[in-house]
Parts: C-alpha cells; structure tokens; sequence
C-alpha cells in the first residue's frame, strides 16, 4: 500500500464557487511537506478537503492514500486510516473533557469490526499515563485534562491542544492547517517543537504544513515547499523557495504566473 | 405492595373526605383545608393549558393512594440526634404538628388550580423535613416516589424546612419500576428557607411512557440563604410542572439548573419562574432540553424583578437542541422588571440542530457521528448532571440519557 498522499486534479467548490481548480500534488510518507500561499488561494479549503469537511464540495479529481481513494470515504474512516488535521481554528466541545474527548477518540481508532468495544479500550491506567507525559512535553497544566474541550481556551492554549491530540493518535499523514495563525513565538516554537518530537519518534511520517508565513518554516523544516495560488499548486521546490518568497513576497509570483 | 385506595375520584363525596381525614386521626384543621380543597377540585374548570395535551386524561376515574405506601426514604446515617426531621408528612404530623400548620400552603396555594386542590385534598405519600438552626448535613436524604398499582395516582406532598444557618442536600424522585398503564402523579413540595441556610435540591423525574405528571414546586428562600436546584425530567407522557423560586430575603440567591430530555410522543412542559423580591439577590437560571422524534417540550419561564428589590443580578440561559427535524421546543421566556435598580439582568436562549462543526471536529479525529451525537448530548446536559449528588443516581440518569439517544 503508497503511504504517500497522492492528489490528482483536485476540484473543489464553495457554494458553487470553484475555489481549487486541479491542484496537484504528493505528500510523500517520511517527508514534511509546507504548502504556502496568499490569502484566498485555497490553503484551508484543501485542508478541509483532505479531512472530508461536508460543506466542501469536491467536483472532480481524486485523493489517494493507503490504497483507497479517500474522498469516498467519512472523516471518522479517514482518521482511522491514520489522516489527521490540526485546526486553525478549533472548535469548543461543552461539557465534554479534553481526557473523555481524548480517551473516546483513542478508542474509537482501536474498536474492530466484531469486538466488543469494552475489550479494545485502552486500559485507563495506560491512557492517563500516556495523557499526563504528553501534557508535560508540551508543557499543558494536568488541570487542562478535566476542562472542557477548547471552551475558554486562549489561542495558544487551542493549537497546544492540537498538537496533543495528533501526539496521543499518532496519525501517520498530519495536516496542519495555519497551526501558527495567532502564536506569539515562544507558544510558536512549544508548538512546533511537539510536531518534531512526534516526527522524530515517528519518521515514517508524512507531514503537510499548510502556512502563509515563513516563521513557522524556521521551527518545522520542510524538505519541500509547494505554493498555491489561485487554485494551483504554481511552484515546487526545496526550503529555499520559502526563504524566497519570504524576501520576495508573493507578488512576484503572480506576476510570473499570469506572464507564463 | 398493599396500599389503600380511594374510590374513583369521580366518586368522592366530601363526606368521604372528612372520614379519611378523622380516621388517621389528623387535626380539625387538617380535615377542613382538606374538604376545602376538595370542593374546589370538584367545582373547578380543568385549567386551559394550551401546550399540556390533558385531552386523553380522565381525572373522574383516577384512583388514588389513601396512605403513604409510594413513598420511601432514604438516609445514610441517624440524624435524630441532631434534631433533624426525616419522615413521612403524615408520620410527622404526630410529631411536628405546629410547623406543619405553620408552613402547609403556605407557600403553593391550593385554589391555584384543580389539580394543587386535588394534592391538597387527597395527599397521603410525602416528605417532611426538618433541619433545625446550624444543622449541617453532609450525606444526600433522598425521597423516592414510586406508582404503587398500575393505572393508579400518587398525591405527594412534600414540606421542606430548614432554620436559619441549616444545610441539606435532598432529592426527590418520581420512578417507575416499569412501564404500567396511564397513570397519574400530581406532587406539590414546598420548600422554606431560614436565613443564611443552604439548600441542594435535586428533582428527579423518570416515570414510565404513560404517566401523566402534573407538579408544583416553591422555594421561598431567606436572607442570605442559597439554593442550588437540579432539576432532570426525562419521564411521562405528559409533564406539566409550575416551579417557583422566590428570593425574598436580601442577599438570597439560587443556582438553578435544569435537564430535560423528550423522545417519542413526550410532551414535557416546565414553567420556571423566577421572583426577585429582597435588596441584592442574584439568580441564575440555565435551562437545557434535547428533543427527539415527535416530541414536543415547552419552556415557558419567566424572571420577575419586584419594585422593592434593588440591585438585582439576574441571568436565565436557556438551550434546546434538537435531534429530529419533526421534534419541536416552544421557549416562552419572560422578563417583567418593576423597578429601575437593576445591577445586571441577562438573558441568552439557542435552539438549533446538533452543530455541523463540531460533528466535523470529533469526527476528523475518528469518533463515528452517533457516538459524536452521544459525547455532544451528555456534554450538554454535564452542567445539571454534575450537580446530582449521589454517584448511583448520576449513573443512573446517565445511562438513562445514553439509552434515549
């Protein structure tokens, strides 16, 4: 099976308006992969896309991961098999704790077809064991795991949050949409620096960092960088290109895209 | 269970009345509220309530329990030593007459309507509790309501007293042990609270599908006194409750929350009123309901702002989330003030389908959407389920609401 993420000609619309008109791209397992653009280019439609999001609608194209074309598929199914997306903007849960949310997802990763679902369950002295050594990495008071999911929490506290859920499902191709939107630099770097960790005890990987800034690039190092711009992937390269288009802005871009 | 019955109701005579009364021995002044109340029942209109569906509801041929059998309590340790009260109303009349007569309507009136009249008449299950001056009780006194006989009627009436500086948790329980015939529950509890006591009072409502549960409930609460009400109402072909908090001392306040949860053809009612009358009293209400397939639920509250109270805190949220698109809520909420010193006064009410987004955000980390439905109806009624004292009874209540989803 490709552990790659493979995007072919993906078309995808908005209330009737086409906002990606054949992206293509592949995330290749092991790699971290930044995609960058302006504002309005489609950076978080593709994000939503690639998680399933009902109110995106995909008119053409395919996604293909672990041997299945994962646009046919729920986001519940495309998490099992092992999708994962970092909000940009999180969304509160009420009245349900960051440890039941936590514990309730790890779960449903592990239930099978068949089994009872009490016999798949993680053990609780293994989950809190596991939540308490996350939290501290990423420096989460242990208070956090009995609050309500994301209700109240300042924007750092959200994208920490995040990066503890994709450290507690250990996803195998993690998208993080703008996940440094928001982040002065000391939350930036926790932040970035619980990607690497979880990328380093995991190299088989792959990571999609979706960004419109090269600060995040400094923290997370791409081995690739695609730009999306209007819809279309418009430039791949190395690391220098998003050091490029730091100093250049993106305009230079556009005006090369709209002369070729 | 052997329980004694009156004849049909269609078959009272006052006379009859007069006779229970004098046979368990009760004072004069009991039998004649009694056969005062009983004649308004008889006389009286039924009331006209346009979102209680009584149309299938035959109060000539209830037959209704002559003793205390329905009712049973339970407490952890013996608080006698301590000179608290914890018995059946009737028990306690022998014991407690003058309290009783003291407090007995006073704060329900009976001539309200024709089912209070029929409580007032008629009751023979209830609790009597006393909490004397500085008693604090930890453990929970729980009262359980049960229907003794199938197609039989219950007339709980419960007196809740607490002196000034008292604290308490009591719960009370309206239960089926199984889905019986149509049935008929109409309990009245009112609730006095001395100065500076505290008050955890939880109202628990889970009768089988037919029972039709027509309830009144005051609290009447003191200077510097709290009262932190949980109420849960899961139950019942038909409910109609008129709840009432009254903060009539300066400085009272309550914390009010409440449950409600209609499937099937359920048509649950609550009418919460919240008065402000004391200098400095603070309220807050949050009410939530889940309605499912063709049932129908009303919230018809309302907060009252008196002319003599002055700088008021006052909030009522209430929230209805909506599982089936042929379910329906009806939220009538009130808000009279009577006076221009108000410090806050607030009021935020949502009712809408289970929110797409954060179905998307549980979903995109592997939970199914029905467990997503689950985890985001029992994170919505956590605010009221946390507030149930007694592990056994949250469980309870809890796998009752995971089993109507």
């Amino acid at each position: 099976m490709n552990s790659d993420l493979v995007i072919k000609d993906l078309r995808v619309s908005v209330e009737d308006k086409e906002i990606l008109k054949g992206v293509n791209l592949t995330v290749k397992a092991g790699t971290i992969h930044a995609i960058m653009g302006p504002n309005g280019s489609g950076k978080s439609t593709l994000a939503y896309t690639l998680m399933g999001h009902p109110g995106y609608t995909v008119t053409g194209g395919e996604v293909w991961y672990q041997g299945q074309n994962i646009l046919e598929l729920e986001p519940d199914e495309r998490s099992k098999l092992g999708l994962f997306l970092a909000f940009q903007y999180p969304v509160a849960i009420p009245g349900v704790t960051v440890a039941n949310f936590l514990r309730a997802a790890i779960n449903a990763h592990r239930a099978e077809e068949g089994k009872d679902p009490k016999e798949t369950a993680i053990p609780m002295a293994q989950f809190r064991k596991q939540l308490r050594e996350q939290m501290a990495a990423l420096g989460i008071d242990e208070s956090f795991a009995r609050r309500y999911l994301n209700e109240g929490f300042s924007g750092g506290e959200k994208k920490r949050i995040e990066i503890l859920q994709m450290a507690m499902l250990e996803p195998k191709m993690a998208i993080m949409d703008e996940t440094d939107s928001g982040l002065d630099i000391d939350a930036l770097k926790i932040v970035a620096q619980g990607v690497n960790t979880l990328y380093a005890q995991h190299p088989e990987m792959g990571v999609l960092v979706i960004t419109h800034y090269q600060r995040l690039l400094n923290y997370i190092k791409p081995h690739f960088v695609s730009v999306l711009m209007d819809g279309r992937i418009v430039r791949e390269g190395g690391p220098e290109l998003a050091l490029e288009l730091e100093e250049k802005g993106y305009d230079f871009l556009r005006e090369e895209v709209a002369s070729a | 269970m052997t329980m004694k019955t009156f004849p049909p109701l269609g078959e009272i005579s006052d006379a009859l009345v007069i006779e229970t009364s004098q046979a368990a021995g009760e004072p004069e002044w009991l039998t004649e509220q009694r056969v005062e109340a009983w004649r308004f029942f008889a006389s009286a209109e039924p009331p006209f309530w346009r979102r209680t569906d009584l149309s299938k509801f035959k109060p000539e041929q209830v037959i209704a329990a002559a003793d205390a059998a329905a009712t049973s309590l339970y407490q952890e340790e013996d608080l006698a030593d301590q000179g608290v009260a914890f018995t059946t109303l009737a028990q306690a009349l022998r014991s407690h007459e003058a309290l009783i007569r003291q407090y007995l309507g006073a704060a329900i009136e009976p001539t309200r309507h024709k089912f209070l009249a029929l409580n007032a008449a008629l009751w023979h299950d209830g609790v009597f509790l006393y909490v004397p001056k500085n008693v604090s009780i930890e453990l929970p006194l729980t009262a359980v309501f049960s229907m003794p006989i199938p197609g039989g009627a219950i007339m709980p009436r419960n007196l809740i007293i607490l002196d000034d500086g008292a604290s308490v948790t009591f719960v009370e329980e309206y239960h089926s042990v199984a889905a019986s015939d149509q049935a008929f529950a109409a309990p009245v509890t009112e609730i006095f609270l001395g100065n500076d006591s505290t008050l955890r009072f939880v109202a628990v409502q889970t009768w089988g599908e037919d029972v039709y549960h027509i309830g009144a409930q005051k609290a009447r609460v003191g200077r510097g006194a709290a009262l932190e009400w949980a109420a849960v109402n899961l139950g019942a072909r038909v409910q109609h409750i008129e709840a009432e908090t009254a903060l009539e001392g300066d400085g009272s306040r309550v914390e009010w929350v409440a449950a409600t949860f209609a499937a099937d053809h359920q048509n649950l009612l609550t009418a919460p009123w919240l008065r402000h009358i004391g200098a400095k009293t603070e309220g807050h209400m949050d009410f939530k309901t889940v309605v499912k397939d063709q049932s129908y639920t009303t919230f018809d509250g309302m907060i009252k702002i008196e002319r003599q109270s002055r700088a008021t805190v006052s909030r009522l949220e209430e929230h209805a989330l909506h599982l089936s698109p042929k379910a329906r809520s009806d939220s009538i909420p009130g808000l009279m003030i009577d006076t221009n010193d108000v410090a806050r006064a607030g009021h935020a009410s949502t009712s809408g389908e289970v929110d797409e987004e954060q179905l998307f955000y549980m979903r995109s980390r592997g939970i199914p959407r029905d467990e997503a439905i689950h985890l985001i109806v029992m994170g919505f009624f956590e605010p009221v389920l946390d507030r149930i004292p007694n592990d056994a009874l949250r469980q309870r209540i809890a796998e009752m609401i995971e089993a109507k989803i």
